[in-house]
C-alpha cells in the first residue's frame, strides 16, 4: 500500500456520516447535508454519480479534486476533508457552509454597512491571494460561489471550473468559463489564452454588487453582457486596450462609439477610496488589473471605517444574532429567548390521551 | 507546488527495497484471494513469479509510451509523463494478474488526458487503436469507463504529477541566464530528453523529486559531452553539505537506469498465455464498475448499494 493509504472500507466510509437533508443540485451531482458521527461535525457531501456520463468521470469533478487537494488550509478557501467511492461514484466532503454571498446580498435587510463591505472583500482578496500564489485560476468567481461560514468567514467554493496555469503560455484554455455576469471582456471576445485577471475582473463585479447590493452588469445574453460592459467602461480603443484586436471575436461584433461613464456615477453614495479601488479592477487590458495580493494593501483597507471582524457580519438565515450563538444545531422548540408559554404543552391537547386530565 | 503536493506527501518512497516489498506484497494478496476462495485445482505454478510480472508490466508499460507517443493530436509531454506515472502507482498494490494492464494503461493515458487538461473527446481516444474496427473502439471505450472509477481510487484520488520536464524548461533558462561558463544550454537538452523518457520506464519517479530528476538528466548530459558543472551546483544552486547527498542521488538513479532492461520478447511471450490463464479462469467478466470494491465483500452483502442511483430516498 502507498504511504497514507486509507485502506478504509468503501461503505464503512459512508456510514461514518447520517444524512440530514438535501442542500441543492450541483452541476455534477446532488449535495447534501450531513453530520460525521464520530466528531459531530456538519459537512456537505458532494456525491458525483458516474451512471449515464458518457465520458465517464466529468471534468469538473476532477478538476475540483485536483485544486483543492494539492494545496494548504485556507481560511478563505473551502476545505475539501475527504473523498471516497461510494456506490457509482464517488463522495466529496466539504466543511457545511449557512449561506452565501449572493444571498446575503439578497437577504440583507438594509444595505451593507461600508465596513460590511470592506470586511467581505478583504476575506475575498486574502482567498484569491492564496489560490493565485498557488497558480489556481478559479475561472468562477461570483457571490454564489463564495460561502459564508457559521462564524462569519467567507470561503471561495465550487473549483468545478478551476484550473491549474503554469507561464507557458502554449496551452489553450476554454473562454467558456465564468458565469455570464462576472465574465472578464476578453472572455467575452473569445480568448483562448488569458490569466488569473479574470478573476480579478469577476472581483471587481463582486464589489460593486456589494456596494450597491445589485449586479453591475446583469447581461441576459453574451452580446448584451458586451454591451453592459462597453456602456459603463467606454468602447474600448486601441489605447485603452491595445490587445483587443487579436482576440478572436474581435472582428465579429462592433459597437457604437461612447464615452465611459464615471464609476461614481453607476456606484453612488461611495467613498472615493473605494471608487479608485474599483477603478484598479475593471480595466480592459487584464495585465493591467490590480493583483489580489496588492489590493489588500490599498488606502481603502486601512481607513475609517475599517473591515468589519467576521463576527460583525450578517448571517442571514439566523435572524441577525451574533454568530458566536449561533449553533449549528437545527433550530428546537425551546429557546431562553422565547416566551415560556410558548414551549410548554398546552393540556387540552393531552386531553384525550391522558385520563387524568 | 511540489513542495506541497500529494506526490511528495505520498508518494515518494525511502528505498527500491519499499516498492519491492510493497509489490511482492501485492502478488502475494491475489495469490492468497485465489487460494483462499476454495477453488480446486488451483496449484502455486499457475501464478506469475515477480519476476514475471515485471517482465510484463514493462512489455505494457512500453506499449503504453508507444500508444501515447503515437496519439493524434500529439500528446504533450506532462500527459504522458502523467498516464506513465499513475501505472507504476497503480501496480504498486495491485498485480497484473488481478488487473489487466491492458485496460489499465489506457485508462491510465485516458485519465490522464482529461486531469490534464488535454481535451480529446472519448470517440476521438479510442480512434487512435488503430488496429481495432469501430467496434472493438467501442468495447474498449466501455471497459476504460468501467475501469476508471477503479483507477482514481487505486491512485487514492491525487491526480497532480508533477513531472520533470518544467523543472528540466527552469534549469535550462537559469543555466543560460546565470551559467555564462556553458557555452551553448540547448545543446544539453537533447540528451537530457532521452534521459527523462528512459527515467519513466523506472522508479526514478517515486523515488525522487521532478526537479533532481531533471537536474540529474541536465548534469548527466553535460558530463556525456565532456563538459563539468560543479561550479553551478555549488554556486548557482547553492548546495554545500548537501552537495554529497545529491551527488549520491544521482548516482542511485543513473544506476537504476542503467540497470533498465527492454523486456525479452521470447520471455513476454512465455508469460503471457500464464496471464491470459489466469485472467480467463479469474477474473470478473461483468459488471467491472463494481470492482474497486470486490475486496471489501460488501457488495455482496448490500448490492443496494452499487445498483441504485444517488437519490434523497435511499438517504434520507
Amino acid at each position: 500500500m502507498p504511504a497514507g493509504y486509507q485502506d478504509l472500507d468503501p461503505v464503512l466510509d459512508m456510514e461514518q456520516y447520517s444524512i440530514l437533508g438535501r442542500i441543492g443540485e450541483g452541476a455534477h451531482g446532488i449535495v447534501f447535508k450531513a453530520k460525521h458521527i464520530e466528531t459531530g461535525e456538519t459537512v456537505a457531501l458532494k456525491k458525483v454519480a458516474l451512471r449515464h456520463l458518457e465520458d465517464g468521470i466529468p471534468n469538473q469533478a476532477l478538476r475540483e479534486i485536483k485544486a483543492l487537494q494539492e494545496i494548504e488550509d485556507n481560511q478563505h478557501v473551502v476545505k475539501l476533508k475527504d473523498v471516497f467511492p461510494h456506490g457509482t461514484g464517488f463522495v466529496l466532503v466539504f466543511d457545511f457552509m449557512l449561506n452565501d454571498l449572493s444571498e446575503v446580498i439578497r437577504n440583507a435587510q438594509r444595505p451593507l454597512t461600508p465596513a460590511q463591505v470592506k470586511g467581505y472583500m478583504r476575506m475575498l482578496l486574502k482567498g484569491v491571494t492564496f489560490l493565485h500564489h498557488n497558480n489556481i485560476m478559479h475561472r468562477d468567481l461570483k457571490p454564489a460561489n463564495l460561502l459564508i461560514s457559521s462564524s462569519g468567514h467567507l470561503k471561495i467554493a465550487d473549483f468545478g471550473l478551476a484550473r491549474l496555469f503554469s507561464e507557458q503560455g502554449e496551452r489553450l484554455y476554454s473562454h467558456q468559463v465564468a458565469t455570464r455576469w462576472y465574465r472578464a471582456p476578453e472572455l467575452l471576445y473569445g480568448a483562448r489564452r488569458y490569466d488569473e485577471g479574470v478573476d480579478l475582473w469577476a472581483v471587481g463585479c463582486i464589489f460593486a454588487e456589494l456596494l450597491n447590493s445589485s449586479p453591475l452588469f446583469p447581461g441576459e445574453n453574451d452580446i448584451e453582457q458586451l454591451c453592459c460592459v462597453l456602456r459603463v467602461l467606454g468602447t474600448p480603443t486601441q489605447e485603452s486596450w491595445p490587445e483587443m484586436v487579436d482576440l478572436p471575436d474581435y472582428n465579429k461584433i462592433t459597437f457604437k462609439e461612447n464615452p465611459a461613464i464615471p464609476l461614481e456615477e453607476i456606484v453612488p453614495d461611495t467613498p472615493p477610496q473605494a471608487i479608485d479601488l474599483l477603478y484598479n479592477f475593471l480595466v480592459y487590458p487584464s495585465k493591467q488589473r490590480c493583483s489580489a495580493s496588492q489590493a489588500l494593501l490599498h488606502p481603502y483597507f486601512f481607513s475609517s471605517p475599517l473591515p468589519a471582524h467576521h463576527s460583525e457580519l450578517p448571517i442571514p438565515q439566523r435572524g441577525g444574532r451574533p454568530p458566536r450563538q449561533r449553533l449549528q444545531a437545527p433550530p428546537t422548540d425551546f429557546s431562553v429567548d422565547l416566551p415560556l408559554q410558548n414551549s410548554v404543552v398546552d393540556p387540552v391537547m393531552l386531553q384525550g390521551h391522558a385520563s387524568c386530565l | 507546488m511540489f513542495h506541497n503536493s500529494s506526490q511528495r506527501k505520498y508518494w515518494i518512497f525511502r528505498s527500491e527495497d519499499e516498492l519491492e516489498n510493497m509489490r511482492r506484497s501485492a502478488n502475494q494478496k491475489f495469490r492468497n484471494k485465489i487460494l483462499d476462495s476454495g477453488k480446486s485445482a488451483v496449484s502455486e505454478s499457475m501464478f506469475l513469479e515477480r519476476h514475471e510480472e515485471d517482465v510484463l508490466f514493462k512489455h505494457y508499460e512500453r506499449r503504453l509510451l508507444d500508444f501515447c507517443n503515437a496519439f493524434k493530436p500529439v500528446m504533450p509531454k506532462s500527459v504522458v509523463g502523467t498516464a506513465m506515472m499513475y501505472f507504476r502507482r497503480f501496480y504498486l498494490s495491485n498485480s497484473i494478474m488481478e488487473y489487466h494492464p491492458r485496460i489499465i494503461m489506457l485508462t491510465c493515458a485516458y485519465l490522464s488526458c482529461k486531469v490534464d487538461e488535454f481535451n480529446v473527446s472519448c470517440t476521438q481516444f479510442v480512434g487512435n487503436l488503430l488496429q481495432e474496427t469501430p467496434a472493438g473502439q467501442e468495447r474498449v471505450l466501455e471497459q476504460i469507463l468501467e475501469f476508471e472509477l477503479l483507477l482514481i481510487q487505486q491512485l487514492n484520488f491525487h491526480l497532480v504529477v508533477h513531472n520533470p520536464y518544467r523543472p528540466m524548461e527552469g534549469l535550462l533558462i537559469d543555466l543560460k541566464t546565470r551559467y555564462p561558463m556553458l557555452e551553448s544550454p540547448e545543446s544539453l537538452r537533447r540528451s537530457a530528453d532521452d534521459f527523462l523518457t528512459q527515467a519513466s520506464m523506472t522508479d526514478a519517479g517515486l523515488l525522487f523529486p521532478p526537479s533532481q530528476i531533471a537536474l540529474t538528466a541536465i548534469v548527466n548530459s553535460a558530463s556525456r559531452a565532456g563538459l563539468h558543472m560543479e561550479s553551478y551546483l555549488t554556486e548557482c544552486l547553492g548546495l554545500k553539505e548537501d552537495i554529497s547527498k545529491m551527488y549520491d542521488s544521482m548516482r542511485r538513479m543513473k544506476t537504476l537506469l542503467k540497470k533498465y532492461e527492454l523486456p525479452k520478447l521470447e520471455e513476454v511471450n512465455s508469460y503471457k498465455p500464464k496471464l491470459e490463464r489466469i485472467h480467463a479462469e479469474f477474473g470478473t467478466a461483468s459488471n467491472k464498475r463494481k470492482r474497486g470494491y470486490e475486496d471489501d465483500g460488501h457488495v455482496a452483502k448490500e448490492p443496494r448499494l452499487v445498483e441504485e442511483e444517488w437519490t434523497d430516498e435511499d438517504l434520507v
